[in-house]
């Protein structure tokens, strides 16, 4: 028996393998709304699936490799490979269904095209943490990525597809409420960070509110979402019916004004507790010697005690963002839009493509949202 | 010089140092010795301002500096303390040049002493652009008075700067503190709880205790004639005699005579050094060197024991 050296990987393929045999790799149904029938990644076009088959039977034998830094580099390789021929096969096989298939055929992707996109994701994911790439090489090696599949995408081979229909019908509302998205994602993160920034000054500076600060924002995490955002309703709307400015200026019970607020709340902990940790942690003799060879009182905070501190309000922001990301689809169920409208039209028509129209570029926001603060981080910590 | 006149600092209503009065002249290296809790840090800081007095004033040069903004006082004040404290997220060159690009140096004056202060401290240029958590405890103290020194101040604070390190790295850099300060004719004032240190270093000491100063003197009188029982009690007890042929001199000592001696030490060694190579070449005798390496006498070990 040879020796296991990456069970993640091989956990990772043994998980693919069994969604691979046990599910569709395309699911064809003769409309839109009639009950699909799964075929077989074998139906696919012949090259397409053996060039994947070898990438995955390559990725198993990976498993089995000593050298780490040389495997994440063929992991690497091997993902990247599997990952465009399943789309390749995909978009191939949906090509050809349709050249005799009634138009009105629709072809969704299975479990077994699924299996094998995760698979190839997180093997790259594990892969990157192992392989220790700088974030340069990171982000080429994501350039590179998205543009094969960009590619692909032009080239018409997904259009067949009813994920790509779905996302080419809503081309227009797609571009929107990304933006949209995105306004109530960075209102409400700017907001957090103007209030965060006094609450954290006070914790700092004095003892007896601090326990009172962090149990209050505490206590706000602990509140589902849509508990959170139902609860701003009725406040908001009073609000509103008292002072016709607020009227005027849009906020209401519903919409984009309580989810930006709620948004901001969640929010309030992780930073509050970043500026805290992060200020609390400057090594008190930097902080000394600062003093006694004569920095005064702002340049000790703004070429010491900030820049310090840096990674760990950097740290709070990622993680506030990234939670905000996913949490403003919620906001969508009280009319804020957002990508979020997708995913809830989705489940109300049980359109599976139509959430995962949302659903996907909620998941890339979130990924460049994390590259982005970590490549923040390192120019913080000036390690790149 | 320095003029500490009747300073006394309270903490919590407590005194940390009371009525505290010492003259401390240009060019001597001061070491402020006394067990710890005494008070030494305290004085140590408030003489750059970091605390300030209760009652009492501190002049230097004759200018009260309480009435000085402290921040341009500091600045013109090195400072070393026992954590170091480097700046972690500036490279070696950034810690080093601190203070002078806190006084608004130009590029050209910064490059040119950072060159100086690293040749002077003999720091490896190739250290220059890393960051202080790679480099040893004894690399980083380097620094720590690279930095003090940078700005070429002439008054030096160190706070027990040495206490930290390995005895290797502490002895290396007592010595080339020794070395600078004889060239430059800087002011130091030094804290320190350890005897060995105090006597290797000072031209002048005061030894304090409960925030009184008990005695100031150089390190041979204060060893040949404690004035009372803690100082003894502090600078050893038994173990005195000891300490005072650390301080002792070779020349104050020895015989001028003709001598016919294998083994010879120089005029400046002290006696302990003396004693020791009696012992490591089994004799009782040896010829002594004037600073030219010439023959001028002898020292024998009658004259350790008993005197000239």
């Amino acid at each position: 028996m040879p020796k296991v050296f990456d069970r993640v990987l091989l956990t990772l393929c043994c998980l693919a393998a069994l969604g691979v045999i046990s599910g569709g790799f395309l699911n064809r149904a003769p409309n839109r709304l009639a009950s699909s029938l799964p075929l077989a990644l074998w139906q696919a076009p012949k090259l397409e699936v053996l060039i994947a088959m070898i990438s995955f039977a390559v990725l198993i034998a990976l498993s089995f490799m000593r050298r780490e830094r040389l495997r994440s580099h063929a992991t690497l390789a091997a993902a990247t490979v599997m990952l465009w021929a399943s789309l390749a096969g995909a978009g191939g096989l949906a090509t050809r269904l349709a050249n005799t298939d009634p138009p009105q055929a629709r072809y969704s992707l299975g479990l077994a095209f699924w299996s094998l996109i995760a698979l190839a994701f997180f093997a790259m994911l594990d892969a990157f943490q192992r392989a220790k790439f700088t974030l340069v090489t990171r982000a080429g090696f994501c350039a590179a990525l998205c543009a094969g599949f960009v590619l692909m995408a032009t080239s018409g081979l997904f259009d067949n597809l009813s994920l790509a229909r779905e996302f080419a019908s809503h081309r227009d509302i797609l571009l929107s409420e990304l933006l949209r998205h995105l306004l109530l994602v960075g209102v409400a993160m700017g907001l957090a960070l103007l209030v965060s920034m006094p609450l954290a000054a006070v914790v700092l500076r004095f003892s007896f509110p601090r326990s009172f600060v962090f149990s209050g924002l505490g206590i706000v995490q602990t509140i589902p979402s849509i508990a959170l955002f139902g609860l701003l309703i009725a406040p908001l709307s009073a609000l509103a019916a008292r002072f016709a400015i607020l009227r005027d200026l849009g906020i209401n019970g519903t919409g984009i004004a309580p989810a930006i607020i709620a948004l901001m709340l969640y929010s309030l902990l992780p930073l509050v507790r970043g500026f805290y940790i992060g200020f609390t942690e400057v090594p008190v003799e930097v902080k000394d010697a600062a003093f006694g060879i004569g920095f005064d009182a702002k340049s000790t905070f703004l070429k010491v005690e900030l820049p310090l501190a840096l990674p760990a309000l950097l740290s709070g922001l990622r993680v506030v963002t990234i939670q905000a990301i996913g949490l403003a689809a919620v906001a969508a169920l009280i009319g804020a839009g957002g990508l979020g409208t997708f995913v809830f039209q989705g489940i109300g028509q049980y359109a599976l493509d139509l959430v995962l129209v949302g659903a996907i570029p909620i998941i890339l926001l979130a990924l460049a949202a994390d590259l982005t603060f970590q490549i923040l981080l390192g120019l913080a910590r000036r390690e790149l | 010089m320095i003029e500490l006149d009747g300073v006394t600092k309270y903490f919590d209503g407590l005194p940390a140092v009371s009525d505290f009065s010492w003259t401390i002249r240009t060019g001597d290296f001061c070491v402020l010795i006394g067990p710890s809790g005494c008070g030494k840090s305290t004085v140590l800081r408030m003489i750059n301002a970091m605390i300030l007095a209760d009652a009492g004033t501190i002049k230097i040069h004759g200018k009260m500096i309480a009435e000085m903004p402290p921040e341009k006082l500091r600045r013109g004040i090195g400072y070393v303390i026992q954590s170091v404290g480097l700046f972690p997220h500036w490279t070696i060159a950034e810690n080093i040049l601190a203070v002078p690009r806190l006084l608004k140096w130009n590029a050209a004056n910064c490059a040119a002493r950072l060159d100086e202060i690293t040749a002077l401290l003999q720091i490896d240029r190739a250290l220059l652009a890393r960051f202080p958590r790679q480099l040893s405890g004894g690399q980083q103290q380097r620094v720590g008075v690279a930095r003090a020194l940078a700005a070429d101040p002439d008054i030096i604070l160190m706070d027990e700067p040495f206490a930290a390190l390995d005895p290797v790295s502490r002895a290396n850099l007592q010595t080339e503190l020794s070395r600078i300060h004889a060239h430059s004719g800087k002011t130091i004032i030094f804290v320190t709880h350890d005897m060995d240190e105090a006597l290797k270093l000072a031209t002048r000491m005061a030894v304090m205790n409960k925030g009184k100063l008990v005695e100031t003197g150089t390190p041979a009188e204060i060893l040949n004639a404690p004035e009372n029982d803690f100082t003894r009690g502090f600078l050893g007890g038994d173990a005195l005699e000891m300490r005072l042929l650390d301080v002792v001199p070779v020349g104050a000592r020895f015989t001028r005579t003709k001598t016919e001696a294998s083994k010879t030490i120089g005029i400046d060694a002290s006696l302990k050094e003396a004693l020791n190579l009696m012992l490591a070449h089994r004799c009782i005798s040896l010829g002594v060197r004037d600073a030219n390496g010439r023959p001028i006498g002898e020292i024998h070990i009658e004259n350790i024991i008993k005197g000239a």
